[in-house]
């Protein structure tokens, strides 16, 4: 009993970690109908980015994470504006692709920039960790948990209650319509693009303090955040909390009770079913 | 249709133009330099070519009454198993080197030991250590690591010292070809020992997330854990292990731990953990060329920025192999030079190099323990080194 | 006549290569078989994504299949490579058939995704399989000789190629094109188009799986990450929109193309192989989003401004 305790304490902070890295996915997904295959390699450039914030200005992750997220962000734009913006209006397809080639491309700098030696994050606290009725609970991934919980509050706050995150979803909805309200829909773009990769970034800063970082890290966590997205819905970016915390629990308990290599069977598993059955997610409304 | 295909030929044909014939011997290598293995891959590329140089610069290689340089022919894989056997490919049928030397991780040396051995070259590798490469009947691989099966037996020699005794085990491994046959192999081990095994699980090879495993050891009183992996995964299992609060008495790795990347990764959590090699450098270990395995080790770091493993100079072994063997067949026919190999026996700084009947080297693995930030042996071949730490005092206490 | 003249053109190139493995150099019967058999694939997503327009990223698992096929019959039942791979073949279309019937139902890139969702899956089941020897994978009997697999690859493309141009002008592939532009006026006017797309996505297993099968004799070793390559999706389908989608040789073209390119870069320039093709696709998709084949025909009428017609016409 015990055991289940833990393991599933493990789940849900798992899960905390897994909303948060799939987040940005979803907002760009779900606001811009761009599908980034690319998504896990920001992911990966925003632990970098957190690496050499640490090692080289001994910032402390948590300081580092708004950093890595104006720097993440800045690069979103620039990808938005200069590369995704020529082909937005072209069938949805040519975005996978495109964004699958910027991925090969991004990783492959990574590898020449950063070296293939895996790296990792070690602030003081990084093993801190508390008893809770009976289960051992990271002190990291509780605050990891934190800023999923956070940055998905403050994401649907912007969306729905800023002018410019209505501009945003006006945008998505009608860009005709947009246009005539006077809205730059390549500012626009650029800026939400921007916004998910940012979100990308400070999912990567956090993972690079429990896990560890390299450059090929990127392909796996697209995976990852794919699943997730599908499966919480992406209606709503709320959504993505349940599926992040649906598959960090699933993934703990197959774990456990079926074994560590079928995790995958599991994880794609449920997004395959989820697709058939629900496409809009655990959550969304049947289109 | 017709102009793009003739333009293809073209371009084909001048490619692939006339071999280079001449008088050096040319061994032939697709290592992993970039992708997810390129951490190790560049290990066995720069060992290849400074021992290689090294060679040269002592006059290179004496068949008959000349003396041959060698070259390197070397080719980046990219960490994917099937651009290299591609590769191998290429470097046996266009550039037709002489001999070839392996790549890193059984299940390359797995696919690119066929092409070796379809095409009847000699293949020395260094980096294969899984039972499958040495179960084929093939005749014209060698290799130069011990046998995966016997890795974890040196360390449990050591466990059988130890007092208080560990008494219940942890076996952790990856669903790769090498770690499944380290697994196999000291499954048999500790059951010819008064141990038991308490967890035995097998993890994928990707896997970045060890809590549930580490959650399940915790609450079975585990004496010690094993794991077969690698080193990213390695890295994950310590640190995981240290936030969720897993204090086994004794906690022992394949790899990771004799590599100083990795110790600086994990910094002051790196401490008393177990690791293995079957190199150590060592002033005891002569090698006719580099003078001694100290030296080796300093001149290595002294070139490519970084300390040499045992990867380099199992590398480094393989090419003096080579050497002893084309010297004592005297000639570069492939049959002889194979047969040559197989009754090398040298010394060298990876230590003494013969093959046995299937091709495979039989090095002891000592172990080693980071004691304070260094790597102490403190169990070699002939028995308790150094004071072993033991047992690990729990995260809290550090 | 243009058909004749096709067809002869077709014959002579076919039979050149045919003869290559007995004046080419290894090497290139090497990059031969390769550069065939990702063409094959491309012509087989061909079918599927070209033109029925459904873009799947889960032909890898029709190739792994195929692979697998051979490697358990010939591993585990010692059966010869024939019969391993009407196993490969069987395996393939009875995915295709189970798996096809409700991810089919799905739209654009919720077809896309669940396919590559599908991909993951397979690979991940197929390394906890013992017969296939989980994820060490298994080693296949050694067979001499490259010439074989190279005519086999050539047939095989031939096979495939044929196959869509009679899909081109028979009354089935008038209702894949029907559905890709219009899948519910198809449907109105009488196309079965769940029966349809099934075959389509069946006649791309067959392709796929047989290819799969001769790639893992040939390379006499398979595992579950190279035998369902989720990246191997991507590079048929970029062949294949590089080439032309919903054109007959438009996917062998650009297979070939970007094979010939993509092999010279990891033998001679390995240092810009890998970042390579993710330049191509990037640049492919901005400037010529519609194929080689396109780009040929409009870009006589065009010129230059082609490339930025593209643009204009995509951009926001």
């Amino acid at each position: 009993m015990q055991l289940l305790w833990q393991i599933l304490i493990n789940g849900v902070l798992l899960g905390g970690l897994y909303a948060l890295m799939a987040l940005g996915l979803v907002l760009v997904w779900g606001v811009l109908n761009i599908v980034n295959l690319a998504h896990g390699a920001l992911i990966m450039l925003g632990a970098y980015a957190c690496y050499y914030l640490f090692t080289g200005f001994g910032l402390d992750p948590f300081g580092a994470l708004p950093v890595a997220m104006a720097l993440l962000f800045c690069l979103g734009y620039l990808i938005q504006r200069c590369v995704l913006n020529l082909v937005i209006r072209a069938p949805m397809f040519n975005t996978l692709l495109i964004t699958f080639g910027l991925e090969v491309v991004i990783t492959f700098l990574a590898q020449m920039i950063f070296s293939a030696d895996f790296r990792t994050v070690n602030p003081s606290y990084a093993g801190a960790n508390f008893l809770w009725l009976g289960a051992t609970v990271p002190l990291v991934r509780l605050l990891a948990f934190g800023v999923a919980l956070g940055l998905t509050f403050a994401l649907w706050l912007f969306l729905d209650h800023t002018a410019l995150g209505r501009a945003i979803r006006a945008t998505a909805q009608n860009l005709t319509a947009a246009r005539l309200y006077g809205v730059n829909p390549r500012q626009l773009y650029a800026l939400t693009f921007g916004i998910g990769a940012a979100l990308a970034g400070a999912a990567g800063t956090l993972y690079g303090v429990v896990s560890q970082i390299n450059p090929y890290i990127g392909s796996g966590l697209t995976g990852k955040s794919f699943a997730i997205a599908i499966i919480g819905g992406l209606d709503k970016s709320i959504y993505v909390l349940v599926g992040g915390l649906f598959l960090g629990i699933v993934e703990a308990l197959t774990a456990l009770y079926i074994g560590p290599t079928y995790t995958d069977v599991i994880s794609f598993g449920i997004l395959v079913v989820v697709l058939i059955v629900r496409p809009t997610g655990l959550l969304g409304r049947t289109a | 249709m017709k102009q793009l295909f003739s333009l293809l030929l073209a371009t084909t044909t001048l490619l692939f133009g006339k071999p280079l014939l001449g008088a050096p011997i040319e061994l032939g290598a697709s290592v992993q330099l970039t992708g997810q293995f390129a951490n190790t891959g560049r290990y066995y590329g720069d060992a290849y070519q400074f021992a290689i140089d090294k060679i040269n610069a002592a006059g290179g290689v004496k068949i008959g009454s000349t003396r041959e340089k060698l070259v390197l022919k070397m080719l980046d894989n990219q960490s994917d198993v099937n651009l290299s056997v591609r590769q191998y490919v290429q470097l046996v049928s266009q550039d037709k080197v002489n001999f070839l030397l392996g790549p890193f991780a059984s299940d390359f040396v797995l696919a690119d030991s066929a092409i070796a051995e379809k095409y009847s070259i000699p293949m020395i590798q260094g980096g294969g250590a899984s039972d499958q490469v040495f179960s084929r009947g093939y005749k014209y691989i060698f290799g130069t690591l011990p046998p995966a099966s016997d890795y974890f037996q040196s360390t449990l020699d050591l466990m059988g010292q130890l007092k208080p005794a560990p008494k219940t085990i942890a076996l952790l491994y990856a669903d790769d070809a090498f770690d499944v046959s380290v697994a196999d192999g000291t499954r048999k081990a500790i059951g010819k020992t008064s141990m038991k095994i308490a967890v035995d699980q097998r993890y994928s090879s990707k896997a970045s997330d060890f809590n549930s495993m580490l959650s399940l050891i915790k609450s079975q009183d585990v004496d010690a854990i094993l794991v077969a992996g690698h080193e990213t995964e390695i890295l994950n299992f310590i640190r995981q292990s240290k936030t969720l609060n897993v204090n086994p008495k004794l906690y022992a790795f394949t790899v990771g731990v004799p590599s100083a990347d990795f110790r600086a990764a994990l910094g002051q959590d790196a401490n008393y953990a177990f690791g293995m090699t079957s190199w150590v450098p060592s002033p005891a270990l002569k090698d006719d060329y580099f003078g001694n395995a100290e030296q080796f080790a300093a001149e290595y770091q002294k070139r490519f920025g970084y300390e040499p493993d045992y990867h380099a100079a199992s590398a480094v072994a393989d090419v003096e192999a080579f050497v002893k063997a084309i010297e004592a067949a005297n000639s570069v026919d492939p049959a002889k030079v194979r047969d040559a190999i197989a009754r090398v026996d040298f010394d060298s700084l990876y230590g003494r190099i013969r093959f046995n009947a299937v091709g495979q080297i039989s090095l002891p693995q000592t172990v080693v323990q980071v004691q304070k930030g260094k790597l102490v042996p403190v169990y070699g071949p002939k028995g308790a080194m150094e004071k072993a730490l033991y047992p690990m005092p729990a995260w809290g206490k550090r | 006549m243009k058909l004749a003249s096709t067809l002869a053109l077709s014959v002579v190139v076919v039979g050149v290569l045919a003869t290559v493995p007995w004046w080419g150099s290894a090497v290139l019967v090497q990059f031969g078989i390769n550069a065939l058999i990702l063409a094959t694939l491309a012509q087989s997503w061909n079918i599927i994504g070209g033109y029925t327009g459904y873009p799947s990223f889960g032909n890898s698992v029709f190739y792994g299949l195929g692979g697998y096929g051979v490697a358990v019959g010939m591993v585990q039942f010692q059966l010869p490579f024939a019969a391993g791979l009407a196993l490969g073949v069987f395996l393939a279309v009875l995915f295709a058939f189970l798996l096809g019937l409700p991810v089919l139902r799905l739209r654009g890139h919720y077809f896309a995704i669940a396919t590559l969702g599908l991909a993951e899956v397979m690979t991940a089941i197929v390394s906890n399989l013992e017969i296939a020897g989980r994820n060490i994978g298994l080693i296949l009997p050694l067979l001499k000789g490259d010439t074989l697999f190279f005519e086999l690859s050539l047939a095989l493309l031939v096979i495939t190629t044929m196959t869509v141009a009679w899909i081109s002008r028979s009354r089935f592939g008038f209702g894949l094109i029907a559905i890709r532009e219009n899948e519910e006026a198809a449907a109105v006017m009488g196309v079965n188009t769940t029966l349809y797309k099934i075959l389509g996505f069946a006649l791309c297993s067959i392709f796929a799986a047989i290819a799969g099968g001769i790639h893992a004799y040939w390379i006499t070793y398979l595992d579950p990450t190279s035998a369902f390559d989720i990246t191997l999706n991507v590079k048929m389908i970029i062949m294949a929109v590089f080439g032309g989608p919903g054109t007959i040789f438009g996917p062998v073209l650009g297979a070939f193309v970007l094979s010939a390119i993509s092999e010279v870069l990891a033998t001679k320039v390995t240092s810009l192989a890998g970042i390579f093709f993710g330049l191509v696709i990037v640049a492919a998709i901005v400037f010529m989003p519609r194929g080689l084949a396109d780009l040929v025909r409009r870009f006589r009428q065009q010129g230059w401004r082609y490339f930025q017609a593209n643009i204009q016409a995509h951009r926001v």
